[in-house]
């Protein structure tokens, strides 16, 4: 079953707790990042916009990292589809930084191999897979779920769907109506 | 028990081979409740108390790389002794304990025979354990000058809470609010408070409406619904004009207002005489006289609301009326300490940890400095001030200073003063864990114990009643002391030993708590005990002179103010020469000096940096990401730039200068970011003894 992150834009304070939790649970040295979150802002004073993204390795299904990989030193698990880094076997090329469209692999350690999110896979401090990320853990407001990729777009759904009840007025939902970017605002279409 | 049922704690304690030890925070005020995972005497991870209502579990970046302390190699270690005279650069010897404290202890003494005891003060940060210094040198020694932080924060706040209120600390009930406005308060970027950032988005969530009222588009005005860009230091003008608006739609709460506040007819009246309306405030405040109106009536007829304020609206000499009119609103509408208004804080009943008997204690013969001052509403030291005492001996002098989790030489506005100030002290003693800017001032620096070290027992900062107690994971680093083992120390040496006759920590946290139910069993187990949020508690008379909430203050009758606010310009105004006003704002991830040690959090933000405008940009030929200098009349600094688009023309905002720039402390920290302090001259609100920081002009240039 193959695993992954979720994440909400909306709930995301930019505060880099995620971060701070990834490198202390995997016991990570300053330097490379396996978790980053940026600010993206767009428009012209009054009318400004900011979102924030936290970035970590998708773990995609079809790893171009791995692809671009000359010694066969990264894989993907079978039985979740966690995307590792043989320690052992990287050389340091870099190639797979070229590849990823995310920038997850990170090269800056001074042993100068590739290391970067593995799903809190560290050996010596596996996490189980049923228990929560170190960066999910920590998040302050919950913008970060993990889990089997069904498990999170059935909660995606679910989010989706209290959404729309709310916008039809259902009763036990809130009275709120939607603009294109998913924020709230008072209904004042009843006055 | 299955696997699964474990709590998280457990497991994670199972995986990473470690004792958990419940404890809290003290990254920054809020102390979240927490777990410590120790093995081997080190400790391997941190996380939030899951329990506890405060964070449930998690935590900040601040709070989740704080273990960095126990391991930082620049901790200081032992106790030491200056060397060189003051007014240089401190050089230190390592001194024993005992002669450390046989120092103090003399020092004290002469300094009473001398000038009398009220010539001491201390400086600290609202920490419980500092109450042991309080024990000794207000109680014992006879000073009344035992001080916290405040005025370099939340001051005006503070001063408008206990004047309307009679409360020193309301906090928020966002998640159970529809309507949110926040004055100059960005609590999603400051994120210290996790319950309240929490209850934001949620408040979000169940449809409520989120204005953000501030010069700077905050990482709050990014998740708001509305983002008014007010001028700086013309809150308290939009706010009269949006109370005039209320009263005069007849939007405001009669019932309420005619049960339980004090002088709503003088304030309509105050409102007309003066002429507060929104066409008045919008030449002001920069927001159009129609956006006041819609704002101030959507505020007044969607409830339950929340107008509330931090350290934004203050910082300005006018900030403890802008105070006290965001504060007002929410009296007009009835939204006070009701489910999902501004809440008055229950306090848990915490006890002192030593009792010292009437008989044995010193009155003081000289009013409190801040009253001497002429600040008797200052909730605390107007420390702006304390120069003048130290240095000239007015009101009168100061020769002994106490600096306990505070670093006035980096926090303080006129740092120069500040450094002359230490010259002329006869004790300055230093409690502190890195060799910060002011330890190298004073006499005396005495190694501390971290957090992570030490107990402590205290309120928490939640909605509901709570306790919180931090108990030490491990050893003390080098000679480091717990503050009730040096207070216990230089009390033997002054006489007073018996009144600090505890031997282990938990003697005295058992008299703290033990008014607790459960007492301190109950709460080293469990870290925490809270009870639910107590509502309406309006009705029952709050501790202001009249038991009501005071729009009309007569705390400021008495102290000769007037008792409604006014709206009075700000001190300094930008000019050709200087046609910049200087606004602060925080960092999510650094918390004034505590965090520019900790390499993981300067891997995120390794310095700080000056926003301006990019139509300022353009006019002053300024690109982003390039370094400028910044020109007040006293000083400059040397800062990176950031072109953005959410800040007022005709401002510009330091990040986080109270911080950044350090030039002597910590290996990672020193040389980073600029220290933007003395730009500043010196401006005290009149009324609540604030620094105001931002009552600063300035130009820039390419450096």
């Amino acid at each position: 079953m193959q695993h992954g992150f979720y994440f909400d834009m909306d709930l995301c304070v930019k505060c880099h707790a995620c971060e701070i939790a990834c490198k202390t649970w995997n016991e990570v040295e300053a330097g490379p990042r396996w978790r980053e979150v940026v600010k993206v802002e767009s428009g012209t004073y009054p009318n400004v916009k900011a979102m924030n993204v936290s970035m970590a390795c998708m773990h995609c299904g079809d790893a171009p990292c791995q692809k671009a990989c000359p010694v066969s030193a990264i894989t993907k698990r079978a039985e979740d589809g966690i995307v590792v880094v043989d320690q052992n076997t990287c050389i340091g090329c870099g190639f797979c930084v070229w590849a990823c469209p995310f920038n997850a692999p990170q090269l800056t350690s001074v042993a100068g191999k590739m290391q970067k999110c593995n799903f809190c896979q560290t050996p010596g401090t596996e996490r189980p897979l049923d228990m929560p990320r170190a960066c999910e853990e920590v998040c302050p407001t919950g913008a970060i779920k993990s889990g089997s990729l069904a498990k999170l777009a059935q909660q995606n759904r679910e989010k989706t769907a209290r959404r729309l009840g709310a916008n039809k007025g259902m009763s036990g939902f809130p009275s709120v109506v939607l603009d294109a970017q998913s924020t709230f605002g008072p209904d004042t279409s009843g006055k | 028990m299955t696997y699964q049922e474990k709590k998280l704690s457990q497991r994670i304690a199972e995986i990473k081979k470690a004792e958990v030890v419940k404890s809290f925070c003290y990254s920054c005020p809020w102390n979240c409740p927490t777990e410590v995972y120790v093995r081997d005497g080190k400790v391997v991870y941190v996380k939030g108390n899951e329990d506890a209502p405060n964070n449930i579990g998690t935590r900040c970046s601040k709070g989740m790389a704080s273990w960095w302390i126990t391991q930082d190699p620049d901790r200081v270690k032992y106790p030491m002794l200056r060397t060189n005279p003051k007014g240089e650069r401190g050089e230190f010897k390592r001194i024993s304990w005992d002669e450390a404290f046989d120092f103090i202890a003399g020092k004290l003494k002469d300094i009473a025979k001398k000038y009398g005891p009220e010539a001491v003060a201390l400086t600290c940060h609202h920490d419980p354990n500092t109450q042991f210094y309080r024990h000794l040198l207000s109680d014992l020694y006879g000073s009344p000058n035992m001080y916290a932080h405040t005025s370099g924060c939340e001051q005006d706040r503070r001063s408008a809470c206990l004047t309307i209120f009679g409360h020193v600390f309301p906090m928020h009930d966002f998640a159970n609010s529809k309507y949110i406005m926040l004055w100059g308060m960005n609590m999603l970027g400051a994120n210290q408070g996790l319950f309240e950032s929490r209850g934001i988005l949620e408040a979000k969530k169940n449809g409520a409406k989120v204005v953000v009222i501030d010069p700077s588009f905050t990482e709050t005005a990014q998740k708001a619904d509305e983002w008014l860009p007010v001028q700086p230091g013309t809150d308290g003008a939009l706010a009269l004009a949006m109370c005039k608006v209320i009263i005069d739609d007849n939007l405001y709460d009669r019932e309420f207002v005619a049960a339980h506040c004090e002088g709503f007819d003088g304030f309509r009246d105050h409102l007309n005489d003066k002429g507060y309306t929104p066409e008045w405030a919008a030449e002001i405040c920069g927001i159009d006289a129609d956006t006041i109106r819609r704002i101030a009536r959507e505020f007044a007829t969607t409830k339950p609301a929340i107008s509330a304020i931090f350290k934004g609206s203050g910082y300005y000499t006018n900030g403890h009326d802008a105070g006290r009119a965001c504060y007002i609103l929410d009296a007009l509408t009835g939204q006070v300490d009701g489910v999902g208004n501004l809440h008055l804080k229950d306090w848990a009943p915490v006890g002192n940890p030593v009792d010292i008997p009437d008989d044995a204690k010193t009155a003081p013969k000289k009013d409190p400095l801040h009253v001497a001052m002429g600040y008797p509403l200052a909730p605390d030291l107007p420390n702006s001030r304390l120069p003048e005492a130290v240095i000239d001996g007015k009101p009168y002098p100061v020769k002994g200073l106490f600096v306990h989790s505070t670093n006035p030489v980096m926090s303080d506005p006129d740092r120069d003063r500040v450094m002359e100030m230490f010259k002329h002290l006869e004790l300055a003693v230093a409690c502190e864990v890195l060799m910060s800017e002011t330890a190298l001032e004073c006499d005396i620096v005495l190694p501390e114990t971290s957090f992570y070290e030490m107990a402590e027992v205290r309120q928490g900062l939640w909605l509901g009643a709570e306790a919180i107690i931090c108990q030490p994971a491990i050893d003390p680093v080098g000679e480091s002391k717990p503050p009730y083992e040096i207070v216990q120390g230089i009390a033997k040496k002054m006489g007073w030993g018996k009144h600090f006759a505890y031997k282990t920590w938990e003697d005295w946290a058992a008299t703290a708590t033990a008014g607790l139910p459960g007492g301190l069993e109950a709460l080293k187990e469990k870290g925490f005990w809270s009870a639910p949020p107590e509502y309406n508690k309006v009705g029952k008379g709050l501790e202001t002179k009249t038991g009501k909430i005071e729009i009309y203050s007569h705390a400021y009758a008495d102290a000769g103010h007037n008792p409604y606010p006014e709206y009075v310009e700000r001190s300094v105004h930008p000019d050709d020469e200087y046609p910049l006003q200087v606004t602060h704002s925080k960092l999510s991830m650094h918390c004034n000096i505590v965090t520019q040690n900790n390499p993981m959090l300067m891997e995120i933000c390794p310095e700080n940096w000056v926003e301006i405008n990019s139509a300022d940009a353009l006019k002053y030929g300024i690109r982003d990401d390039q370094m400028v200098v910044i020109e007040s009349p006293k000083d400059n600094i040397t800062i990176r730039a950031k072109v953005v688009e959410g800040l007022v023309p005709g401002c510009v905002s330091i990040r986080h200068g109270h911080g950044f720039g350090h030039w002597a402390m910590g290996s990672v920290a020193k040389g980073k970011g600029a220290h933007s302090n003395n730009l500043m001259e010196i401006h005290t609100n009149p009324v609540t003894g604030a620094n105001c920081y931002n009552e600063c002009k300035v130009r820039v240039r390419p450096a």
